[in-house]
């Protein structure tokens, strides 16, 4: 059980090529911990300098109480697990798992032993003798999992451990992964784009954004607080609604109504107050009958999405999205009110896009 | 009304006999198309079958000309050839020049493409290009002189292993003139193993040189066994480089040796360079038969092996 720390981290590449900008993350002992964001964000060269496949520009890393920061590769004692699985296509699956053992001097007898173990463990004890593309794409991460498993690391770096399985395998897959996890309390750092990969396998998130960490917290965390309008824009399945709006008084004029502001930022917001209105689909109410602090208009657009449904309204020219159950779906055309949940409309900064916090909510 | 009737009836028949003839003509021409194209593949065949007949025929012939002719059988032109002092140790020498480069060139190659493949350095195409390109004028015609230069002052006076005589100075030149297209090929066969492949045994510890032996060395087999016979080949076949470098008959190989074997009266020794070049030739034909079934000729990143 290792403990990460980043401190300072920033990598520039070819001399102008800012991939990591000064990041500092602890991640701890024995998390599982992903990196989400878009291509390009700097997630998998993260992992790349944790790993030591890529030499930071300036700051340290720390595994544990030893800094590698100049430490090379196969010296840190990590697994890593690629995209592409990187499986050796001239080694039977357990030569492929013993391949590490192999370079640590080990004989090959207790290498074959320990790889048919940890293959036995996770069900691949058929195919030892197979080669890598006599298997299928799941039988091809667990093969690099277990040669991961087999070398007995203090870390395990996934990068996109599961984007190249089909969708219904990929769930499969993600459920044994967390098992697995847990099974063996190794610390674990992944990378995904993924969003609902990253709320489901996560103990925390670090959502990442042209090398910065842009919110840092527990899946539950970043998906109700997105501590900005990219985060909030990136989390979950439905985007969710941001829509301008002006602080008045006690209620925000957004989208042709009136919603109250939340009750902690209550009396705080001065008045004309540019904010961006933040809501989440499943946290907003659709009724037919007009209540207090809701907005009117009319539904546009309705989108099936299994149990529950996604209803577009136009309010006054902005689209905001409310889902409801699959039962109780208006017609397109009808006239609805949308209100928040209690508690689960947030409001952003017109300027900079960030969270208004009760602390810090007096200053614009 | 009945006699129109009667004249569209023959215009019918008189088009479709005229139809049915027309395609008889179609499939004529296309016959006597497809007899002549095939003559002329027979003629061409012949044409470059004729001197390898020659080639088998000869040998056992007891007084070969330039003919080809249902022999007058004797193995006597064999025990001749053996009988001559420099015949089988020339082509011991062949051997010993072809293995020895086709070491240089496989290793050389192998480290070089290895590198020029994961090494980001500025200008590396070009720099390849620029090797293809003089590396004919390496071993070519115009660089003998100043080759010769090289090796007898230069060489001789470091050691006289790099010097005239030497099987090693003439493996060193002939490497050097093969290798920049050895590595323009192998490199192709390098850029198609995937870095993610070496990055995964880096983390797992294994050294530059651990992964060149265990993932990439492996993986390029195919691109190994290419270059190899390719060399072998090439030196195989070169008169120039050893006639130059080398001037003791005991050192010269196959090719060398070829020019001596005239008669008396300063003809070609028709029956023994027949049977000398069907000995030189079985080397490499047996080379490529073990090739071909070990590794399967295949086409190769765009070059044909």
């Amino acid at each position: 059980m290792t403990q990460i720390a980043l401190t300072d981290l920033t990598k520039v590449f070819d001399g102008n090529v800012t991939a990591l900008d000064a990041l500092d993350l602890t991640i701890d002992a024995g998390e599982f911990f992903a990196l989400l964001g878009p291509s390009g964000c700097g997630k998998t060269t993260l992992l790349r300098t944790i790993a030591g496949l890529e030499q930071a520009t300036s700051g340290s890393i720390h595994l544990g109480d030893r800094d590698v920061t100049r430490v090379p590769a196969g010296s840190r004692d990590v697994a890593m697990v690629f995209q592409d699985y990187a499986l050796f296509p001239h080694m039977t699956v357990l030569d492929n798992i013993g391949y590490p053992l192999k370079i640590k001097g080990q004989s090959k007898e207790a290498r074959g032993d320990q790889s048919l173990r940890v293959g036995e463990q996770l069900g691949l004890a058929h195919l030892m003798e197979r080669r890598p593309a006599a298997l299928s794409g799941g039988q091809q991460q667990r093969v690099a999992l277990a040669r991961a498993v087999a070398c007995h690391p203090s870390l395990f770096l996934f990068d996109e451990p599961l984007s190249n399985l089909d969708a219904r395998l990929r769930l499969e897959a993600r459920g044994f992964l967390k098992r697995l996890q847990r099974e063996l309390g190794v610390t674990t750092v992944f990378v995904t784009h993924d969003q609902a990969e990253a709320l489901a396998l996560a103990d925390r998130i670090a959502v990442m954004e042209s090398g910065r960490i842009r919110q840092l917290g527990t899946p539950r965390e970043v998906f109700r607080r997105p501590a900005n309008t990219f985060v909030a824009n990136f989390i979950g399945s439905t985007p969710m609604n941001l829509i301008d709006g002006t602080v008045a008084g006690g209620v925000v004029e957004v989208a042709g109504g009136r919603l109250p502001v939340p009750d902690e930022l209550a009396g705080v917001l001065p008045s004309d107050m540019k904010v961006i209105v933040g809501m989440r689909p499943e946290y907003v109410r659709l009724s037919a009958q007009p209540a207090e602090g809701s907005i009117a208009g009319e539904v546009a657009i309705l989108e099936h999405l299994g149990a529950t449904t996604l209803v577009t309204v136009d309010c006054a020219g902005e689209a905001v999205s409310a889902t409801v159950p699959e039962d109780a779906e208006p017609e397109p055309g009808d006239r609805v009110h949308l209100a928040p949940q209690p508690g689960r409309m947030l409001l952003y900064r017109h300027d900079d896009g960030e969270l208004v916090e009760p602390r810090t909510g007096d200053s614009a | 009304m009945r006699q129109s009737r009667h004249e569209a009836e023959s215009d019918m028949t008189a088009s479709i006999d005229g139809e049915r003839s027309a395609a008889a003509s179609r499939t004529a021409w296309r016959m006597a198309g497809r007899i002549g194209f095939y003559t002329l593949t027979c003629l061409i065949a012949a044409f470059f079958a004729i001197p390898l007949l020659w080639l088998i025929s000869a040998p056992f012939d007891a007084s070969p000309t330039y003919a080809v002719d249902f022999p007058e059988f004797t193995l006597a032109n064999f025990a001749t050839i053996l009988a001559n002092p420099y015949a089988l140790p020339s082509l011991l020498n062949s051997v010993i020049l072809a293995i020895g480069t086709a070491a240089f060139v496989v290793i050389g190659a192998a480290l070089a493409a290895y590198a020029l493949s994961r090494v980001r350095i500025p200008g590396r195409d070009a720099l390849l290009y620029l090797l293809l390109l003089l590396s004919s004028v390496v071993t070519g015609t115009a660089a003998m002189v100043p080759l010769f230069l090289l090796v007898s002052e230069i060489g001789s006076a470091i050691h006289p292993m790099l010097g005239i005589d030497s099987h090693f100075a003439v493996m060193l030149v002939m490497s050097s003139g093969l290798l920049p297209a050895a590595i323009f090929m192998l490199k192709d066969f390098v850029d198609g193993i995937p870095p993610s492949y070496e990055e995964s045994a880096r983390v797992f510890g294994a050294s530059p040189f651990r992964v060149l032996k265990d993932i990439v060395v492996p993986l390029i087999t195919p691109g190994l066994a290419t270059i190899t016979v390719w060399t072998v080949v090439n030196v195989w076949g070169n008169f120039l480089v050893p006639f130059i470098l080398l001037r003791d008959a005991d050192r010269q190989p196959a090719a060398v040796l070829m020019r001596t074997l005239y008669t008396e009266a300063g003809q070609p020794n028709l029956a023994l360079l027949a049977t000398f070049s069907l000995l030189y030739s079985l080397p490499v034909v047996l080379m490529y038969l073990f090739v071909s079934k070990r590794y399967g000729f295949r086409f190769h990143g765009g070059i044909k092996s």
